[in-house]
């Protein structure tokens, strides 16, 4: 567990857009379960957290919430994108994927500054 | 936008007082789904519960953290804290009462100071856009501020200054008699440029007003007021002809209700163009002479355009008048303020007023701040306990520090609240004050927006500044003593205790106010007695002005001999004369006068007040005739003949017989045929000044009245009596003729004690709040002593002291503190005594009386209020004292 990093600050909101994006409506124990199979198991994710963040993206209105059933047939709180979250995870995709660019470029070894 | 509707969601949680969630059931949802998984992973149920667990990482935590994602916890703190001192002050009911009482007398004596300063300082002119508008006058150089315009400059400042759009200009005081409908009325109106309306940006709220080519049309503009009152709102008035002192004028707007004038004091209800006014006013200064200064000037600055343009151009322009026309425009300049400003001739003496009053408010409030300042501080100590267990709880001091700042802040909310209340209606009070003054005057002050923002602030400030002292007491508690009982906080002997201040602070301030207080009163003490040379009993007054209803001055002076010859075949009237103005109306005609022959300067000459009398006159007002003879029947073309009153004749003649002597003035020769007593002529405070009698029939054609003519009707039995007899008798004269002023002298009079009497009013209210505050102040802080020092005084008189030492002791405590504050008080009082100087009635700013009775009573005061708890102190059983604590 020691080496697992960390959940950075501000992209777990992002992960559970993205998540919901490709898996379509889910319940906390799916994303939270999911957000650490796509990491390839490298995140340690407290699953404690995740709830407060889904409420904050409700808030905000991202992503919206209904209660249903589970594939065992247990009544479960799904989460889904809704048009706003889905513009906003666009943003802020290209946001991260310029930053990253940048950082790589900084970060490689043929252009040392 | 995201941020905004989660605020918003999260804000209605917290109000909504957060209802049950279903959070509890997602999580277990969660961790049932999460044990499932271990389970089918191999793992038994215990084990993959354990792994679910700590996965998850802290139910309880989770549960918090969620809980504050969805309401606002520091608003929910901070409405828990609120709720909390609501209880905490509900439960010291009579804490805080006495607090919410004081600070509400306080914040409501300033809140009424503030809606006069509002009212007349602060306030703009309702007319459009008013910070670029200008009030113009003329300033003769090294004179006083200031003159009004000739017609000529006017029009070459408004052909020249191109910094204004435009500039209007207008004849300020126009009196009509109004008929049609009921009785007829005299109402006052001002002559403007057609253009008036257009430069004010006063948009009509019916018709059209006035248009460029309307100069010499008879139109006329009426205000809403006036419309409302005697032309029932009629909604089909605008082309409608009314009749003003008999002429017709058609009527093409009306002006909206809260524009009086642009001054903001005079009480205007129509404008007609200036054009007409020779019309309704009966000698007008010639158009093109540059000597008469008679005209109001505003001008509308164009926008872009500073202050500093609009000096530097009109500079320019008056150097260029005065090198064109050095007879009359040399040494002239103009200078202007913000139209709607106080006018320049009363703006030092209001301003005086009512810095005076701020002051004596602020300290007020300073006085009432103190005492429950003092009063939260007691509580504060009493209270340490209490926050000794939070603290031990594991409170911060920051958050008790916010927990009495609330409190505090809360009482001065509620002290501001009450101010409001209070204020309402004392300035409905003031408002419905009557000044004595020939012309109508709006003073209508209410409670506006800038005030109850004033007060807010006030208020505010006030709870924080109180809740200081306590808040720094309360969040320092040493906790272990303070959980013991212990007083943890209070050395009863210190000197400079924080509490001494403040009551030294506060009779020191009390002492200021009441000498203030002290002066205003033995000023309307002595302004009482101020003999006014005339008597008031017994005397009714009528006021009519047949002018404006076309007379002719022949047929002005017929008609007030008939209507003399009338009144005094009244049952009971023993004498019928007429004036022009009753004396004490506030203002009046005035001229200069030198003997005849010696107009040389370095001659003797003064100023006079000139009044018009019928004989009979003095006879009828009880004014002595020290030498010669009262008028008799002089002929309105024979040579002109005066009275004079004693000052006038001394002033003149010195030592020798004026009687048979010729004097000039204004224009006339008039000889001398008797000498009067003196007579108050204005005002009450004035000094005696210099009037001269003339001959009512010989000046009526020359010189006529501008405000009308006055009726005095004397009677041995009670002149109230005779007001309906004598209306009715001008009616059977002439139906159309307007009456007002109808009154007793007693009643005139009264309205010029209204000065005195409102400033003593408001100066003995104000003192009698400080002086209980501050009594009641001093009690607390001695009452406290002696119970903090009980234990002490026990041990003292186990020792062997006598009560009587012990009264000494707690006595000789308070009266240091006394003395302190008044040794410090006295020369404050002694310093602004001086600015209230402007306001007293015969007697000196620094009046003996007061600054001796006033330290002795509060010394008196003092001393009953360390007696009582002293008292007490020597009556303290010293077996008992010590079982105490």
């Amino acid at each position: 567990m020691g080496d697992k990093a960390d959940v950075w600050q501000g992209t777990l909101a992002l992960m559970v857009l993205r998540t919901l994006e490709t898996m379509g409506p889910q319940h906390g124990y799916g994303l939270a379960r999911r957000i650490e199979q796509t990491s390839g198991d490298a995140l340690a994710l407290n699953y404690g957290t995740l709830y407060p963040a889904l409420l904050k993206l409700e808030q905000e209105g991202s992503i919206r919430s209904r209660w249903g059933s589970s594939e065992n047939n247990r009544r479960a709180k799904f989460y889904e994108l809704t048009k706003a979250g889905q513009r906003r995870l666009r943003e802020a995709a290209n946001e991260w994927k310029q930053t990253t660019e940048i950082l790589a470029r900084f970060l490689s070894d043929s252009s040392k500054a | 936008m995201n941020k905004l509707r989660a605020f918003w969601i999260r804000l209605f949680n917290t109000l909504r007082g957060m209802p049950g969630d279903d959070f509890a059931d997602e999580l277990e949802a969660h961790l049932a789904m999460d044990i499932e998984q271990g389970v089918r992973e191999g793992l038994s149920r215990e084990e993959a519960r354990r792994r679910a667990l700590i996965r998850f990482g802290g139910i309880a935590q989770a549960h918090d953290a969620y809980g504050e994602r969805r309401g606002l916890p520091g608003l929910e703190s901070m409405l828990r804290d609120l709720r909390y001192s609501v209880r905490t002050l509900a439960r010291n009911r009579l804490v805080t009462a006495v607090a919410i009482l004081s600070i509400g007398l306080g914040i409501g004596s300033n809140t009424t100071i503030f809606s006069l300063v509002s009212r007349f300082v602060l306030r703009p002119a309702p007319v459009g856009d008013p910070g670029t508008l200008l009030s113009l006058h003329i300033m003769h150089d090294n004179d006083r501020c200031c003159n009004q315009f000739p017609w000529p400059v006017f029009s070459d400042v408004r052909a020249q200054a191109n910094v204004f759009s435009d500039a209007a200009a207008y004849y300020d005081l126009l009196p009509a008699s109004i008929g049609g409908g009921a009785e007829p009325e005299r109402v006052w109106g001002q002559g403007v440029t057609p253009n008036f309306f257009q430069v004010a940006e006063l948009p009509m709220v019916l018709g059209t007003g006035f248009s460029d080519s309307d100069d010499k049309t008879p139109v006329v503009v009426l205000s809403e007021r006036l419309w409302r009152r005697r032309f029932n709102s009629d909604k089909g008035i605008a082309g409608k002809t009314v009749a003003l002192s008999g002429h017709s004028f058609t009527v093409t707007g009306i002006a909206p209700a809260d524009f009086h004038s642009i001054d903001q004091i005079i009480n205007a209800e129509f404008w007609v163009p200036l054009g007409m006014t020779p019309q309704l006013a009966a000698s007008l200064p010639p158009h093109d002479s540059r000597e008469y200064h008679w005209l109001s000037v505003i001008g509308r600055v164009r926008p872009g355009v500073s202050r500093k343009d609009v000096t530097a151009q009109l500079n320019t322009i008056a150097d260029r008048l005065g090198a064109s026309y050095p007879a009359t425009d040399k040494g002239n300049h103009f200078v202007f303020e913000q139209a709607g400003s106080l006018p320049p001739f009363i703006r030092s003496t209001t301003l005086l007023f009512l810095s005076a009053l701020s002051i004596v408010v602020l300290l007020l409030l300073a006085i009432a701040g103190f005492n429950v300042a003092n009063l939260l501080f007691a509580q504060a100590l009493n209270r340490q306990r209490e926050m000794a267990v939070r603290l031990a709880l594991g409170a911060t001091r920051g958050r008790l520090l916010r927990l009495v700042l609330l409190e505090s802040l809360l009482l001065g909310l509620g002290g501001g609240a009450l101010g409001v209340l209070l204020s309402l209606w004392s300035t409905a009070a003031l408002s419905s004050l009557r000044l004595p003054a020939p012309i109508p005057l709006n003073l209508h002050v209410n409670i506006d927006g800038r005030t109850l923002a004033y007060t807010f602030v006030l208020s505010v400030l006030c709870g924080l500044l109180l809740g200081l002292a306590p808040a720094w007491a309360a969040a320092r508690p040493r906790v272990a003593h303070a959980l013991k009982g212990e007083a943890g906080f209070a050395a009863a002997g210190r000197w400079f205790s924080a509490r001494n201040v403040l009551v030294v602070a506060q009779v020191a301030m009390a002492l200021v106010l009441l000498a203030v207080t002290g002066l205003f009163l033995r000023s309307l003490e002595s302004a009482s007695e101020i003999s006014l040379g005339f008597r008031t009993q017994g005397l009714m007054l009528l006021s009519v002005d047949p002018r404006l209803n076309g007379y002719s001055p022949a047929k002005i002076s017929a008609f007030l001999a008939q209507l003399r010859e009338r009144a005094a075949a009244l049952p009971g009237v023993d004498a019928a004369v007429t004036t022009d103005v009753a004396l004490l109306s506030g203002g009046n005609r005035s001229d200069g006068f030198t003997i005849s022959g010696h107009s040389a300067k370095g001659d003797p000459s003064t100023l006079a007040d000139l009044y018009m009398v019928t004989p009979g006159y003095f006879d009828a007002l009880g004014t002595p005739m020290l030498a010669g003879s009262d008028f008799s029947r002089e002929t309105a073309n024979g040579p002109r003949v005066a009275v004079v009153n004693k000052v006038f004749a001394d002033r003149l003649f010195g030592g020798a017989n004026p009687i048979g002597q010729r004097i000039e003035g204004g224009s006339w020769t008039y000889r001398i045929i008797g000498v009067v007593g003196n007579a108050k002529s204005r005002t009450l405070g004035e000094d005696t000044r210099p009037i001269l009698y003339r001959s009512l029939d010989q000046s009526i054609t020359d010189d006529p009245s501008m405000m009308g003519y006055t009726l005095i009707v004397h009677t041995r039995g009670d002149p109230k009596g005779l007001a309906a007899a004598l209306r009715h008798e001008v009616y059977r004269l002439d139906p159309a003729m307007a009456v007002y002023n109808l009154e007793t002298m007693e009643e005139h009079v009264r309205a010029a004690y209204v000065l005195p009497h409102v400033a003593a009013t408001l100066f003995g209210v104000f003192g009698a709040i400080g002086l209980v505050l501050a009594t009641v102040g001093l009690y607390g802080v001695m009452s406290f002593a002696v119970t903090r020092r009980t234990r002490e005084i026990g041990i003292r008189m186990a020792m062997g002291a006598q009560p009587a030492a012990v009264l000494r002791l707690v006595l000789r405590r308070g009266m240091a503190l006394t003395f302190t504050a008044l040794a410090l008080g006295w020369p404050a009082a002694w310093m602004l005594a001086k600015v209230a100087s402007s306001f007293l009635y015969g007697i000196s700013p620094h009046d003996a009386v007061t600054f001796t009775l006033v330290p002795i009573a509060l010394a008196l005061v003092a001393l009953v209020a360390a007696w009582i708890p002293a008292r007490r102190a020597a009556g303290i059983n010293p077996t008992q004292a010590l079982r105490m604590e």
